[in-house]
């Protein structure tokens, strides 16, 4: 149980608590997003590389403010002012927080002028700047384009007495123009056009001149924005974008058919409070009053864009044709899993051992095989899964559904909370339960985010239960751009655990007891806590004590004190985390035998591995929980110990190979501030490319005398 | 397939239980899955002896799911048992046929003593230092919501078996009625409970003192699993360290306790209160060691079927604790030990000579002994209403593992060997709740009780060497005496009357005179 205060040690003269160690998290989230933006900055990124990770860092933030700050302001209404883990109401986070996403925003768009735009142009590709400067010729293309494709799917409006301000959805592009009445006198009206996502962002104008020049769909229509109001004068027009309060809150209690509340949950999203405007560099005041006026942002809220708004569109530009030489090809696509070649029975291999798979260095197939698989293998008797958030079109649904069809019983939890996906996760869960699966719509006031499979058969000498357990979402999709680890496993102890898992999120009561894993939100704080406590009480005793971590996320304060306390007993503790960060490493005293080391690169960073000393006798575990308050307290989580010797080292190898690698990663300063690491000379260690090139490696025939086929290499394997 | 997979289900008063098992002759018994389901069925089925409608959907589903469950398991036998809840409902039957209706779930009832029977058993074939730990004076404690049920065995025998309403929910309940501080409970508990427990002290132990309990319970267990108190193996404790940790509960907070034993919050206070209980029987017993085995109904329920199934083989013979628990009820009201045994064997030799007569099995054959030791035992209080006054000592007795409907077919089978015989048809009270075939079973053994009563009539044992063979219709009973058994062949027509009436053979004497 969850109790307050959990630093229990007499010792105590240092407060670990204190608010000056740790960093606010939306801060530190931001820095996560400049390391994205790093890597559109690096000289050895590809320049269509550079475009999606510039395009990456758009989305991030457009999500950042539909949440975090769109809480901080529910926080601010609501008049809530306790503070954070560093001490800030929430007040203070929002002027710090907003004055930082101002900077990073001239920061994004200082990339995009001043790099990206110049190297386009050099490999001849011109994004149009101006729409009135076009040949004759273009031009006549562009309008032409317009009249057969865009302007039917078009709905002017025009703002007057009698027409009230239109509802501006969250996150579109629109067009705004002050429109006067032909032949009248009347005052200068306010109009505007939603920018169609039906239509493509970008638009490619048949080459003329030796350059492909790219228009966007915005200027295509600002051209013509005369034909939508043609009794009027327009007197200017300017794109802008509105971003609202989009977090989730569902009343469960209320919500009889949880269902439907999401449902109504996603219209009122596109209402939320707006929270964000962002215009175009020498917006026209008048119409910027209006907007102000309608949607009541604060000054500080309007973000004036020195260029094309949204910039997500870069990774359309990223898919043009004709510029393969300018992405990435230094990483190997997924190699197969050897332990589960595809003409083998995946139980039987199983069988013959655990087995540990490093996506997407190591192909996701297996998983969905391991699926389908069980779906129609006589011998399987029950299926049950917890999904979170799986990709459209997923096999792995398709699987359950035949399951279900072929008499197995069928057991998913859907979590209908996943952030975003509700509306994709509603369809699927009612085909699911239609195929005749056993749904569970999540639990009351948890989101489980665990990942487990089970899989219980009937062999011959009885029931034998098979487990997967994964850091990672059973989606076919993001496996192959997330690096996440995950276990295959028939060890009776892991498959008694699996057993109870389901039977908890079935509504039955807890096991007696647990073999193998640790089960958030009831037990796995208190365990991690244990953890770390342990190696303190090593490191007091002269015994070997350190902690390897790594994970996405750590804003756990309880956690990050027993980081320092570990610290400061002489615990040598490494960390790699990817994204928030609220430990401050090297405080001396607090945290000097602490390193912060972020890896941002071509894979999303996604596994959760720990290490920890124990005295000369190594745990690892393995987890699809942060050490974050969310996961800890108010999710469903898993963590699971490997201990298989071969399993271990290779989970050793990632956290090693993470620990040297000196392209991708960054670390943490004493001033909080991440830092690329100095390589000094030293050879380049990319671990993700490591890890791929190992993986191909494990697949190749040994010999050319066994497969007897020769394998042609292609230019794209080079880079060149 | 060699396997067999097999579930059971306990309906108990506040949570419904499952459990899966997988079982061969190769690897025993073993336990795939556990689930439990809070569901209070005790509470407003004790005070109105109905189980309101909202609780009866809820009821039913749960068992749809269990049956699911079941399914995804592809089990093959199944066992689902109602305990006292169920147990008190006044329209059991109904219920039990629309469960089986709505979720084609068959379900049974089983009595108290049915009940600390597969307790018992459970951890008997469960748990291999069960006769090492027997061979002192040992008491079992079972505590279960309503009340508790506590054996004392002597030298692997049962001694005795009592059941005291001091159940844990029940003891939770008055003092929530009482609405004090939980600092006050140990000295609640001891007042409570005190009256009951030296009664069963005076009457039961006497000066004895039984060393080891061997205590089930939902509550302290788990504790017992996961702390050391002053013993090496798990689940054990010193009764002396057991008390002082029990006592030493009281001064700390709820969720420390609960993030320490890494329990439920909810469930603290009922195992203080479990725990206050067990320091109680603890120190009237003079117990030295506890011995928490952990295991539950449905543990008993898949070791029986087990056992049956021989899947399982048992060192410990229990069907001598049958029969010792009856020679226990019979030595508290004086009973003749050696009028029994000739009794026993007379009519136990009659029953072996007759199998393809009357066709009855193993367990009828333990029911006719056990109606033989407690054949006169109503001479304690009146030797003219011996029937009577027998029938209702064994109708208030526990037998610890017969069930109501076996115990209720001993005392009849006890009076009518005294008594005229009442018919089925005559609507008797005393055949409520009997059905036709175990009516039969009655008439079948008063039958053979009455002529083996009546071979004895003298109390001088002269027909214990009797041969006894089925010829044509005559059931030949050949004696190797020289005593005069005038008064025996001139009784014996009433008897073999009877005996004819049933049975449709004319019992007849030959004496061989040496």
């Amino acid at each position: 149980m969850a109790t307050k205060n959990t630093n229990s040690g007499k010792e105590k003269t240092l407060d670990f608590y204190n608010n000056a160690y740790y960093i606010n998290r939306e801060l530190s989230w931001l820095q996560f997003n400049a390391r994205c933006l790093s890597e559109a900055k690096d000289k050895a990124t590809p320049l269509f590389e550079k475009l999606k990770f510039l395009s990456i860092t758009a989305s991030n933030l457009d999500e950042f403010f539909m949440v975090r700050i769109a809480s901080l302001k529910d926080m601010i209404h609501a008049g809530y002012k306790k503070p954070d883990i560093a001490g800030m109401t929430p007040k203070e986070q929002l002027d710090k927080v907003t004055e930082a996403v101002h900077e990073f925003v001239k920061e994004q768009y200082n990339t995009y002028n001043r790099l990206l735009l110049p190297a386009l142009n050099e490999n001849g590709v011109e994004l149009v700047r101006d729409y009135k400067k076009l040949s004759e010729e273009e031009a006549d293309y562009v309008d032409r384009y317009f009249d057969e494709f865009v302007y039917p799917v078009l709905t002017p409006m025009a703002v007057d007495s009698s027409r009230p301000f239109p509802l501006i959805r969250n996150k579109t592009l629109n067009i705004g123009a002050l429109v006067k009445g032909k032949d009248t006198e009347d005052e200068m009206e306010f109009a505007m056009v939603q920018v169609p996502s039906v239509i493509p962002r970008i638009m490619e104008i048949p080459e003329s001149s030796g350059v492909r020049k790219i228009i966007l769909l915005e200027q295509i229509i600002e051209r013509n924005i005369q034909k939508l109001f043609l009794n009027y004068d327009i007197v200017c027009c300017y794109p802008f974008r509105v971003g609202r309060n989009a977090d989730l809150s569902i009343d469960e209690e209320e919500a009889e058919d949880l269902l439907k509340e999401i449902e109504k949950q996603l219209k009122r999203r596109q209402w939320g409070q707006a929270i964000r405007l962002e215009i175009e560099k020498g917006f026209d005041k008048r119409l910027l009053k209006i907007l102000v006026d309608e949607l009541r942002v604060e000054e500080k809220e309007i973000y004036t864009i020195d260029g094309p708004l949204d910039l997500t569109f870069l990774m359309k530009l990223y898919g043009i044709d004709g510029f393969d030489y300018l992405k990435e090809h230094g990483y190997n696509p997924p190699a197969g899993v050897v332990q589960l070649p595809p003409d083998r029975d995946i139980f039987e291999c199983i069988r013959e051992g655990d087995i540990l798979m490093h996506h997407p260095y190591e192909s996701f197939d297996p998983v969905v095989r391991f699926v389908e698989t069980a779906a129609s293998d006589p011998e399987v008797l029950a299926i049950k899964q917890t999904l979170y958030r799986v990709s459209g079109n997923s096999p792995i649904i398709a699987a359950l559904a035949k399951a279900a069809d072929n008499g197995k019983q069928v057991s998913v939890l859907v979590e209908l909370k996943a952030r975003f996906d509700e509306e994709n996760n509603i369809v699927w869960a009612r085909m699911l339960e239609k195929a005749g699966c056993h749904v569970i719509y999540g639990l009351k006031g948890l989101k489980t985010h665990s990942k487990i499979t089970l899989v219980v058969r009937k062999e011959e000498d009885g029931i034998r239960r098979y487990v997967h357990l994964a850091t990672g979402n059973y989606n076919d999709s993001t496996a192959k751009l997330y690096t996440d680890v995950g276990m295959f496993t028939c060890a009776e102890a892991y498959g008694e655990d699996a057993t109870a898992v389901f039977n908890m999120l079935s509504g039955y009561s807890e096991p007696v007891a647990w073999n193998k894993l640790t089960i958030a939100p009831l037990w796995l704080k208190d365990r991690v806590l244990y953890l770390i406590h342990r190696e303190a009480e090593h490191a007091r005793n002269g015994e070997p004590a350190r902690i390897v971590a790594k994970m996405n996320s750590i804003c756990h304060k309880d956690v990050i004190a027993a980081l320092y306390e570990a610290s400061a007993a002489g615990v040598k503790i490494e960390l790699i985390v990817r994204g928030i960060c609220s430990l401050r490493a090297g405080i001396p005293g607090i945290s000097e035998n602490i390193t912060v080391k972020s890896i941002v690169g071509n894979f999303l960073e996604h596994s959760r591995i720990f290490y920890f000393e124990n005295g000369g006798s190594p745990e690892y575990y393995a987890s699809s929980a942060d050490w974050m308050p969310r996961n800890l307290e108010r999710r469903v989580e898993i963590m699971f110990p490997v201990e298989n010797p071969e399993l271990r080292a290779k989970l050793w190898h990632i956290l090693d190979t993470e620990l040297k690698d000196n392209v991708k990663a960054h670390i943490m300063d004493a001033n909080g501030e991440y830092q690329k690491v100095n390589r000094r000379g030293k050879d380049a260690i990319n671990s993700q490319k490591i890890f791929g090139i190992e993986a191909t490696e494990l697949v190749k025939p040994k010999d050319i005398t066994e497969s007897r086929v020769f394998e042609p290499e292609y230019r794209d394997y080079h880079g060149l | 397939m060699a396997t067999d997979v097999f579930a059971a289900v306990d309906l108990g008063s506040y949570e419904l239980d499952m459990k899966i098992f997988e079982m061969s002759q190769k690897k025993g018994v073993k336990e795939l899955d556990h689930v439990r389901h809070r569901i209070d069925l005790g509470t407003e089925t004790y005070a109105t002896g109905r189980i309101p409608a909202a609780r009866m959907d809820e009821l039913i589903k749960i068992l749809l799911e269990y049956s699911r469950i079941m399914e995804s398991y592809d089990v093959s036998r199944y066992q689902a048992y109602g305990t006292s809840a169920l147990r008190e409902t006044r329209d059991i039957d109904n219920v039990l046929e629309l469960l089986r209706q709505r979720t084609g779930l068959e379900i049974d009832i089983i009595s108290n003593s049915e009940q600390r029977f597969l307790d018992y058993k459970a951890v008997a074939l469960n748990n291999e230092g069960f006769s090492e730990f027997l061979e002192k004076p040992t008491a079992i404690v079972d505590i279960g919501g309503g009340s508790i049920q506590i054996s004392l065995f002597d030298h692997d025998t049962l001694v005795t078996t009592q059941q005291l309403r001091l159940g844990v929910l029940r003891l939770y309940s008055t003092l929530q009625q009482i609405q004090t501080g939980y600092r006050k409970y140990p000295l609640l508990v001891q007042e409570l409970v005190d009256s009951q427990l030296s009664v069963f002290a005076k009457m039961h132990l006497k000066d004895r003192k039984v060393q080891n309990v061997i205590l089930l319970d939902d509550y302290v267990s788990p504790v017992m699993q996961k702390i050391k108190l002053g013993m090496e193996k798990k689940g054990y404790a010193k009764a002396s360290e057991f008390i002082g940790y029990i006592n030493r509960m009281s001064n700390e907070s709820i969720p420390d306790i609960s993030r320490k034993l890494g329990l439920a919050q909810d469930n603290i206070l009922l195992t203080y209160v479990s725990g206050l209980l067990v320091c109680n029987i603890c120190e009237i017993l003079k117990a030295e060691t506890i011995w928490a085995p952990g295991g539950c109904l449905c543990d008993g329920i898949a070791y029986e079927y087990a056992e049956k199934k021989k899947y399982l083989r048992s060192e410990h013979d229990f069907e001598k604790d049958i029969v010792a628990c009856a020679q226990n009820i019979s030595r508290r009201y004086m009973g003749s030990k050696q009028r029994s045994e000739t009794l026993q064997t007379i009519a136990l030799n009659i029953f072996d000579s007759m199998k393809k007569v009357h066709g009855l099995g193993k367990r009828e054959r333990l029911l006719l002994e056990i109606a033989t030791i407690l054949h006169d035992c109503g001479k304690y209080i009146s030797m003219v209403n011996l029937g009577d006054c027998s029938y209702n000592i064994i109708m208030s007795t526990e037998i610890i593992g017969l069930s109501h409907l076996e115990r209720t077919i001993v005392a009849n089978v006890v009076k009518f060997n005294h008594d005229n015989f009442e018919y089925y048809s005559d609507g008797t009270y005393r055949f409520r709740g009997i059905d036709k075939e175990s009516y039969f079973t009655i008439s079948k053994l008063t039958a053979i009780l009455r002529l083996a009563n009546g071979l004895d009539r003298t109390h001088r044992q002269k027909f214990k060497n009797v041969k006894i063979q089925v010829k044509d219709k005559e059931l030949e009973i050949s004696v190797d005496t020289m005593a005069d058994v005038s008064l025996e062949r001139g009784l014996f027509e009433g008897r073999a009357q009877f005996f004819e009436q049933v049975y449709g053979l004319r019992p007849i004497i030959r004496q061989k005179r040496l």
